[in-house]
């Protein structure tokens, strides 16, 4: 009788710290994907005697970070249980716009590119908007039809043409080097760490989470939802331009059927990451860790020639293994 | 006496820790409309599920025409001539009234497995013609009215050759025209030799219609009379008789000033005219049947719906708010009714879900300070005695007492001045809920304007210092404590409309 009283009368002392453990921390998900690079590093570098290389290997980050951008936004949208799969066409209209302002309207460079920053914007701007409008269709088919929209929006002002020509300082953000180091490496690592600390490290993101695992739990919590997705989607416009620029950068030019196939690319880098679709998971490091996975592989395979066909395969492979391994995991517990 | 078609003998239904039917009888003669009566939770649903084979009892034995019967499932029920209509109605919206009706036992040719579309049109349309309905059976059933949708049901179960066909509150969203029609179809059965379990909560519904009233009761058999033979006051009784016997915290707590003011609040189809107040340090019980607009008035209050008409004041100024958040920040705050789904998430620890609707106050300078934000989750936690190890257990490894306890605590991290709580001790068990009683009158002690919406009676009449009773989107009485009994509470929330009260239109 005395313990009955002592359980429901004393109250109880909760931890509040929590326990570092040795073994929850080397079962991190992202250390199966440090091991995948090692191993992707060790294939490439049996495979090729070009790979290993530091010169080359600090060059091919040029080639494969651009798209990355839009991975982080993208994890935002897929921890919230949403989708965007406009992204690839966004890249293409804020280019195209860009390029028609400097070359057609006579505008600065710069101002151009502030441009093609606001379209990209206002891209993501209309998917937010029309998703949080109408919850009740879904984002596959909300941003299936903007990005539809927008490469259509691009083959209209420029037609099936290139346009380049920009000034020569321009070229500086697809191959400029400050310090031996790639500006767009530079720039790559400054934006991981900007969005990984608003992910995990502020009040914006516990709230990202909290949607993404419940978001009529969040509202009654006075999570603003509509906001928070209205910010996200933006800022996937936003990134999006962003690759833009360095890609027509690098190119020297742009077309209306840049960027194609983009938006899968970005995703399948953030399911790789460990970024769940269900929604409410992943954390921001993996999806760093993926990017340079497929990068890599992509390189490394294209210094011995081996077709894209192969190499599709080959990232597809990957993608499964890395959607399916989890689910091993959950269901023998 | 009519003949006995349907027969129950001492039926028992446990759960795990509920016993949902104790001992039940029940006799259902041909040609017989039988009214099925009693509370929230007395067991009238599990009696159904017996019924139509969804649930095996573990006591007891049902006897269909002389014989005992047993239905492994509701197939075996539905090809024994058992049929239910619910009040939620269940069907396709996209498909038209015949595949509706012929869902599940649909005409096929018997060489070609073609399906018989032309012989399945014709039989829906003679069916409800017999109903007495013009309903056209190629239409989509997601463009007929609810009451449209509840013939379609009784043509199903028509269909099916149907003997006994139970109506779970099936004029719980129809007008008095509506209604109507559904007695007259309902009679037109029983004159035909169906026997109908019938099972609503108005007493109009009874009296027109019912020549038998069975009661239950907090999962026992109380009783079953002739209708003509009981008084309106001895079936109440019959309802609600039962005695108080758990043991609510004495009230201590002081009745301040009004603090809380609404105004002839209305929103279309849910709830309209509703006006009441609140003072400081007291909690005004809100209750009233399943689906009198308890749930949806509270959410409006929260800035969750928004009303069409009406005003609410708040420490004498009028306020208006466009969302939770806004409504937390004037200071309301609410516990919505279903912790799993919208109160609480649950892969997540107890520390986070305190937190997540006050983070600013742990943000500085943009950063999330876990450290602070964890302490003081650990105080509130333990400040209601959350049982758990850490603040970082995941709430779904709570029991349902303290997971509600962690939604309590989300509510007392804002500066509030109204707490409203949508069914506090739903789904807790009993030793639980004294734990949240003396919570709720904790807060009342505070100081907090409290609103507790509950279909528990005892609970209501335990705790609150005067109860407001909705029925059908209208506040029909506001009692003071010395009318207060259960009677009086119930017989405000099944009786009769207000006087010169126009209908309102509840939502399809």
């Amino acid at each position: 009788m005395a313990s009955k009283m002592e359980e429901t009368y004393v109250h109880r002392k909760l931890e509040a710290h929590k326990p570092f453990s040795t073994k929850q921390f080397f079962l991190q998900w992202e250390w199966l994907l440090v091991l995948i690079l090692i191993g992707v590093m060790v294939l490439n570098t049996l495979l090729s005697p070009y790979f290993l290389n530091v010169t080359s290997l600090r060059d091919a980050t040029m080639i494969f970070l651009d798209k990355s951008f839009i991975v982080f936004p993208m994890a935002f949208i897929m921890i919230m249980r949403e989708i965007d799969i406009s992204v690839g066409s966004t890249v293409a209209l804020s280019s195209v716009v860009m390029a028609t302002a400097y070359n057609v309207l006579g505008m600065p460079m710069e101002v151009a590119v502030i441009i093609c920053l606001l379209v990209g914007a206002l891209c993501g701007l209309l998917n937010g908007l029309l998703i949080t409008k109408f919850p009740e269709l879904s984002a596959v088919i909300v941003t299936l039809a903007t990005m539809i929209l927008y490469r259509g929006i691009a083959y209209i002002i420029l037609e099936d043409q290139a346009s380049g020509n920009f000034p020569e300082w321009f070229g500086f953000f697809g191959w400029g080097y400050i310090f031996g180091v790639p500006f767009i490496l530079i720039v790559f690592v400054i934006i991981a760490v900007v969005f990984g600390l608003l992910l995990h490290k502020t009040s914006f993101g516990r709230r990202v989470f909290a949607i993404g695992h419940n978001d009529v739990a969040s509202k009654f919590s006075g999570v603003n939802v509509n906001r928070t997705k209205l910010i996200v989607y933006t800022l996937a416009g936003v990134m999006a331009a962003l690759t833009a620029v360095f890609l027509a950068s690098r190119m020297g030019s742009t077309r209306p059927n840049i960027a194609n196939g983009y938006e899968l690319d970005v995703i399948a880098m953030a399911a790789l990451g460990g970024i769940s679709t269900a929604g409410g998971k992943g954390r921001l490091i993996g999806t760093v860790i993926a990017i340079f996975i497929i990068g890599y592989l992509q390189y490394g395979l294209g210094l011995i020639n081996i077709p894209s066909q192969t190499l599709m395969i080959i990232i597809g492979a990957l993608l499964l293994f890395a959607v399916i391994v989890p689910k091993v995991k959950e269901m023998r517990r | 006496m009519g003949e006995t078609v349907l027969e129950l003998r001492g039926i028992t239904k446990k759960f795990p820790g509920v016993t949902a039917l104790n001992n039940v009888s029940f006799v259902l003669e041909k040609g017989q409309i039988h009214a099925l009566m009693g509370e929230n939770g007395a067991g009238k649903s599990t009696f159904i599920k017996v019924i139509t084979g969804v649930h095996k009892p573990d006591e007891g034995a049902m006897i269909l025409d002389g014989k005992i019967v047993s239905f492994a499932n509701p197939n075996e029920a539905k090809a024994a001539g058992i049929a239910a209509i619910y009040q939620h109605v269940t069907n396709y919206p996209d498909l038209n009234v015949t595949e509706n009706i012929f869902m599940g036992h649909e005409k096929v040719s018997p060489t070609t497995k073609r399906l018989l579309w032309k012989e399945m049109h014709e039989e829906a349309k003679r069916i409800l013609q017999s109903l007495g309905s013009s309903i056209n059976p190629k239409q989509d059933m997601g463009t007929l009215s609810v009451a449209q949708q509840q013939i379609v049901e009784i043509a199903k179960a028509i269909s099916t050759n149907a003997r006994i066909i139970i109506m779970d509150e099936p004029t719980a969203a129809l007008t008095a025209r509506e209604s109507e029609e559904l007695y007259r179809i309902a009679e037109d059965l029983r004159d035909r030799g169906t026997a109908i379990i019938f099972i609503s909560h108005r007493f109009e519904d009874m009296y027109r219609l019912a020549s038998q009233v069975t009661v239950l009761r907090d999962a026992n058999y109380i009783g079953s009379w002739a209708v003509n033979d009981i008084s309106n006051d001895n079936l109440i009784v019959a309802m609600v008789g039962r005695e108080i016997n758990q043991v609510f915290p004495s009230k201590t707590h002081d009745i301040g000033e009004e603090i809380f003011r609404v105004e002839s609040l209305g929103k279309v189809g849910y709830f309209a005219d509703v006006s009441f107040t609140l003072r400081k340090g007291e909690i005004l019980g809100l209750t009233g049947l399943v689906g009198a607009g308890r749930t949806e008035l509270c959410e409006t209050l929260f800035g969750i719906e928004k009303y069409d008409s009406g005003f609410i004041y708040l420490h004498g100024k009028e306020i208006k708010f466009k969302n939770p958040k806004d409504a937390m920040k004037q200071g309301i705050g609410y516990l919505p009714e279903d912790r799993q789904k919208q109160g609480l998430i649950l892969p997540w620890g107890i520390g986070r879900n305190i937190t997540l609707p006050t983070l600013e106050s742990f943000t500085k300078g943009g950063w999330l300070h876990e450290k602070t934000e964890s302490l003081k989750a650990k105080e509130l936690a333990e400040k209601l005695n959350v049982k758990a190890q850490s603040v970082f257990d995941l709430v779904s490894s709570l029991s349902g007492g303290n997971q509600q306890k962690v939604s309590v605590a989300k509510l007392l991290m804002t500066d509030l001045d109204i707490i409203i709580l949508d069914e506090p001790t739903k789904g807790v068990d009993i030793g639980a809920k004294s734990a949240i009683y003396e919570i709720i009158n904790e807060l009342a002690y505070q100081g907090y304007g409290v609103i507790l919406v509950s279909s528990e009676m005892p609970e209501v009449i335990g705790l609150s210092d005067r109860v407001a009773i909705m029925r059908e989107g209208r506040m029909v009485k506001v009692m003071d404590p010395q009318e207060i009994t259960q009677e009086s509470i119930l017989a405000a929330a099944m009786g009769e409309m207000p006087q010169g009260g126009e209908t309102i239109c509840l939502p399809v």
